[in-house]
Parts: structure tokens; sequence; C-alpha cells
């Protein structure tokens, strides 16, 4: 009897602890779920519009984009017909570009990095993604925010001291629910807020659950901003790792 | 006996004090003026260079477009616009322009270059861009024939190697650089002439194809049919990435443009930008480039143009060049300050030593009754006298210098020249005609003289009569 209470009690605590268990999870494994969600845990395949937003103009580019990990990706610009054929390899920290007009390949120098990718509020950097949200930064949950009538986690981020990151820290919006960056300010090291990034429309794509359209409001500009619409995706579809080859930058299609 | 004939006989009294005395001052003039007129010949030379090979006196832009020089800030053709600026009666004509910059590769070569998108036909009227195009080269090949020819002399031949690879756009240089004096040309000019001819195409409105700066197409290792590579950022952040045959290469005689310009025909260049119709500047020629008259023309413009536009004047546009002349005129003017002052205590010492060796004479011309106003205003006449003499003399000389400069101006060659381009100039020292600076220079020695008057006018009124005879 006094043994079987035991083993009853511990059945139940053991019982009640096991969701619990699921509700702790940690800042890091927090934002892990939630950056797997969005780039693939292996690969992704994507089909994107994305528009750049100034003052005075605005302008569309079409793309195309696979991916595989953080160590390979290809991006294929596939409209308007001006910038089409153009495409990007990322393999490693290296960068290149290929432009079909003059037949040329370019190894995009480190001085290039901090540049807008096609006129965007894109750096090279961001779409090289050096750096890694989970490894390179202390995550701490600072509180819950409802965005867009979602409950949220707040988790900053500081940069570890020896990682190679721009940003000083990072606030982050996760839904609780779909582990979903919602929101992001990313901050330099002097604690300025340079750029929020919002994720919006959140749809069932590719079989999950993700912000189909991307805002990246540069904080220093005014009147400028960057849309970047997912018309298509699809999640760890196999891809060879020699499709990220520069013979494969000019032959995609 | 009046005055003047007095003095007029007691400079001649001592001939050589009187020539020591205006020697002083014919240098100082002479010097001063020559200083001067160089000075502003090559100010006057390097302006010329720069307004007329590339900005223009007068330009219209875009109203943001100097303060950020990218290609958004670029305004429409509009040929309704030139209409009404080419009835302003100092515009001679418009020449449109698309202005940006790329990076230029050939290989591993990599640059980043002025890209220029131009009307070869209209240029004519403002850089004269056509005149630039290299005629004959020093190739390696040309001085391989120059070496066998028998008929040239060795010097010849030294110096042809010493110029190897360099362009020339007139033969008039090729043949100074070679150090060949006029006699001899007709006879050897003919034979360099066909060894180092160099074939060079114009561009056109509507082909495409480019011109490229001397030293551009150096650095790239480019010649004329190879292809260059230009890449950049067009217009609303499109990318701008084209290849074009090289049809010709220019010298411009700016080096530090010559290094970095690229031509296009202005609807290539349009078309490579993404920005068909559109101007980064309409440079305007004028009929007279006189300060003011180009200040009334922008006055007028500016009128006519709209709020988008703005209209920019040679200054305006090369200030950085504008205030290096001015800072090197200020140079220049300290240093005829100190040429000035060492010749004022020259004038000063030799007068100082005329009074002391006339003292005693002084002392018997009142002695024997000479009223001393008489005596002071006979000595100011005689420094007045000597300081006309010294400064004619040394202005007609300086004249004659001038007059000669002007016409030749001095041009380096061999080495010397080479070491003028090293440092980004032309190898070329020009003369500014005679004009308005001789006034001022001539005061400020009249000034000279009379200050230094003052000293022996000062001794004889304060002349002890028994010191002074006893002197």
């Amino acid at each position: 009897m006094k043994t079987s209470t035991k083993l009853l009690t511990l059945l139940l605590l053991w019982g009640m602890t096991l969701p619990m268990l699921g509700q702790e999870l940690s800042p890091q494994e927090i934002v892990r779920k939630a950056d797997e969600k969005f780039n693939g845990e292996k690969t992704s395949i994507s089909q994107m519009a994305m528009t750049i937003v100034r003052p005075t103009w605005e302008r569309t580019v079409e793309l195309k984009s696979w991916s595989s990990g953080r160590e390979y990706s290809l991006t294929l610009i596939t409209a308007p017909a001006k910038d089409k054929g153009q495409s990007f390899l990322k393999r490693d920290n290296e960068m290149w570009s290929w432009n079909p007009t003059i037949d040329r390949l370019i190894k995009l120098p480190p001085s290039m990095m901090s540049q807008g990718w096609m006129g965007s509020d894109y750096t090279n950097d961001d779409i090289l993604k050096e750096s890694s949200v989970v490894n390179d930064y202390d995550h701490e949950i600072i509180g819950e925010e409802l965005i867009e009538d979602r409950l949220c986690y707040k988790i900053k981020m500081v940069a570890k001291e020896d990682a190679a990151v721009i940003w000083g820290f990072q606030i982050r919006w996760i839904d609780k629910k779909d582990f979903l960056f919602l929101k992001s300010e990313l901050y330099d090291e002097d604690g300025y807020l340079i750029r929020t990034e919002l994720g919006k429309e959140i749809k069932s794509m590719g079989g999950r659950l993700i912000p189909s359209l991307l805002e990246i409001i540069p904080e220093e500009e005014e009147g400028q901003l960057t849309i970047v619409k997912i018309k298509e995706i699809e999640f760890n579809t196999p891809i060879k790792d020699s499709f990220f080859s520069q013979q494969n930058m000019k032959r995609v299609r | 006996m009046n005055n003047l004939n007095l003095a007029w006989r007691n400079l001649w009294r001592n001939r050589r004090r009187t020539m020591i005395t205006s020697a002083s001052i014919f240098f100082a003039v002479f010097f001063a003026l020559v200083m001067r007129s160089i000075q502003l010949g090559s100010y006057d030379h390097m302006y010329k260079n720069v307004i007329e090979s590339y900005t223009g006196y007068i330009q219209v832009q875009h109203k943001d477009f100097w303060d950020e020089k990218i290609v958004d800030n670029t305004f429409a053709y509009d040929r309704q616009l030139e209409r009404q600026l080419l009835e302003d009666e100092n515009v001679e004509a418009s020449i449109p322009r698309f202005e940006s910059f790329a990076l230029a590769s050939n290989g591993p070569q990599t640059k980043g270059v002025l890209v220029m998108g131009v009307d070869p036909e209209k240029e004519r009227y403002l850089s004269k861009v056509t005149d630039k195009m290299v005629k004959y080269r020093l190739t390696p090949e040309a001085l391989e024939k120059i070496k066998q020819d028998s008929n040239l002399p060795e010097k010849v031949k030294e110096l042809a190697i010493l110029f190897e690879n360099s362009a020339y756009t007139n033969n008039s240089r090729l043949q100074l650089d070679l150090g060949i004096d006029d006699k001899l040309a007709s006879e050897i000019m003919p034979s360099i002439e066909s060894y180092t001819a160099f074939q060079n195409a114009s561009i056109h409105m509507g082909e495409p194809g480019v011109w490229v700066g001397d030293k551009l197409s150096q650095y790239l290792q480019l010649g004329i049919g190879d292809t260059i590579v230009l890449i950049s950022q067009g217009y609303h952040a499109t990318t701008a990435a084209g290849k074009y045959e090289i049809k010709g290469i220019v010298k411009l005689p700016l080096p530090d443009i010559d290094n970095k310009i690229v031509y296009l025909p202005l609807d290539i260049c349009q078309e490579l930008y993404n920005a068909e119709g559109n101007l980064t500047s309409l440079a305007l020629a004028v009929s007279n480039n006189r300060d003011k008259t180009i200040a009334e023309t922008v006055q007028r413009i500016s009128k006519l143009v709209s709020e988008e536009h703005k209209v920019m004047e040679w200054r305006e546009m090369n200030e950085v060049m504008v205030s290096q002349m001015d800072a090197d005129d200020k140079g220049g003017q300290i240093m005829l300050g100190i040429l000035y002052l060492v010749i004022a205590f020259g004038v000063f010492g030799t007068v100082l030593m005329l009074t002391a060796e006339r003292k005693r004479e002084f002392g018997v011309l009142v002695a024997i009754g000479m009223q001393k106003k008489k005596l002071a205003s006979i000595m100011t006449l005689e420094m007045l006298l000597i300081g006309l003499l010294g400064i004619l003399s040394g202005a007609l000389v300086a004249s004659v210098l001038i007059l000669y400069g002007v016409e030749h101006p001095i041009v380096f060659k061999g080495e010397t020249a080479k070491m003028f381009e090293e440092y980004g100039m032309e190898p070329k020292m020009a003369f500014w005609t005679i004009g308005t600076y001789y006034i001022s220079q001539i005061l400020i020695v009249v000034l000279m003289v009379l200050l230094a008057i003052g000293y022996p006018i000062r001794k004889i009124f304060g002349m002890n009569l028994v010191n002074a005879l006893r002197a």
C-alpha cells in the first residue's frame, strides 16, 4: 500500500511535470525551432517577389532560390527582363554572382558585404547568413507580448563576444504556438535600432505555417522599405550538394 | 636752373651709384611681373583644360545631382527646354551628357572608371574629344622600326626608347619629345609618323562601342578591338552591366581624368544604366567666357529652367580646383611679398649709403645758401627718376619676355616632362599676357621708392650744418 501510493504519487508528479517540461523550452531552443521552421531543417526551394520601396519610386524583382542547410544557396533572378538570368551562389562563406549580359562570374569581395543586395535593404551579408541566430548569440526570454493577436516570446539575443556578427543585439518576437519570427529588431553595438523586420500574412505553405510576407524597414532611411513576398515554397526536397556549383549558376532555370 | 635739370645732372654725376640703385628696382619689377605672369598663365591654362575638356562653363543638372551623383538624380532630356536655352545670346550650343561611375574590367584587371555618355558630334562644341584621339604611339614594334632606320640620328632613337608606349594626339608633340628640330623635321618626321601611326576609329550614336583614356587602356591592358566590361548600378537600383568593343583611344590633357575615363555614345550609355532619355547634365558652350558675362547668363538661364533643375557655373563645379588655385595664388603672393621685402631693403640700403656719401655735399650746398626745401625737392626728383628708370626698364624687358612667352609657352620635354605628368600636370608653362596685374605690381614698387625717399629728406631737414661740413 505504502509503495503503491508512493508509485502513484510519483506517476502523478511525473505526469504533471511532463507537459511542464514541454513548456519550459530553453530560449535557444525556441530560436532554433523558429529558424528551422522558416529555413527548413534540410533544404528549401522558394519563389519570391521582392519589392524595393523608395520615397520616389519602387521596383519589383522576382527570384527563385534554392538552399541547403546553412552552407549552400543559389538564387536566380527571373524578372524583370533586364535583370533576368543573373544568379548568386553562396558556398560556405563565399559568394559569387553571375551576369549573363557580360558573361562574368564575379566573386563578391568582403568590402561589398554591407552593400544592399540588388539595391534592396537586404545586405549581401544577410543573404550569406554567415552568422547563426542560434549559435552566435546568448538568448534570454525577457517577456511575452501580443503581435497581431498572437502571443509571442520576446527574446533578447546578445551577440557572443567572439562571434563575427554585425549586430550588437537583437530582440525577436517568436510565436509561442507555431514558432514563427513575427518581429525582429536589430540593434548595433551602441544600442541604436538599425532595422526592423516584420513577418506578416501567416499562411500554410509547403506544408507548414509560415509568414508569407517579410518587411525589412531600415530605421535611418525615411520612406525606405523592402517587402519580400513568398509565392511558393517547398521544404526538405532533397538537393545534391553538386547543384550549388558555378557551372549550375549559368545553367539553372 | 630748375630742379629737374639739377636732379638729372646729379644722377649722371655718379653713374655707378645711379645704376646700382635703379638695377635693384629693375629686378624687383622684372621678377614680380614675370612671376605673376607665369602664375596667372598656369591658372588660366589649368582652368581652360578642365573646363573645356570636361565640365564646360555652365551646366544644367537635376537639382540633387551635384550633392549626390547617382543615376537616380537625372532628368529627362527636354528638347523644348534645350531650344529655349539655345535662344540665349551667350549660349552657342548645348551638349547632352550622361555621366556615372562603373567598375571596368578586362580579365583580372579591374578599375573604377568615370563613364561619360556623349554625343560625339555635339562634343565638338566643347570638349572637342575627337581632337584628342591618339594618332601616334611609340609601340615596341614602332620602336623596332625606328631603331633599324639608319637615316635617324642616334639621339632620336634614345629619346624614342625613353618615351616607349607614349601616345600622341598630334605630330608636333611627338617631334618635340623626340628632340627633332624644325629643319630636320621635314626630312625624318614622315617616316617616324608612318612607323608610329595609330589606327583609331570614332564612336557614333546608336552604335555600341567605346573610347577609353590612354592611361586607362594601359592599366587595363586593352587595345583597339578588345572588349571592356562595365558593371555598375543603374536607374532605380537595376543592374547596369555591358560589354563593349573599344573603338578608339583618347589622350586627355588631364592625367587624372585620362586614367579613368570611358566614353560611350549617349544613347548606349542611357541603355546601359536603364535610364533611356535621361541626362545627368546639359553642358552649355558659351560665346563669351568672361566671369561677369557667365554670371549674367546663369541668371537668365535659371529663370528658364524648372524647379527640378539647377544651373551650375564652372567655379561651383570645380570647387576643389578653384580653391587649390586660390591657395597656390596666396602662396605665390607671399613669395612676391618676400621678394619685395628683400628688394625694399636693397633700395633702402643704397639710399642710406647715398645719403651718407653726400652728407658733406649737402652741408656745403646749404652753407652757400641753398634752401633746404629746394635741396629736398631735388633729392626727391632724383629718387623718383631712379625709380622711374628701374620700373620702366624692368617693365619693358619683362613685357618682351612675356609677350614672347604668350606666343611660345615653355613646353618641357624628356625626363622633366615625364615628371610633370607623374604629378598630374601637363608639362607646359604658359604666360599670361600683359594685363591689369601690371598696375598693382608697379604701384607697390613706386610705394617702396617713396618710402625710401623719406630717409634722405629727414636727414636734409634735420641737418646740423657744422657736423655736415666736417663729414
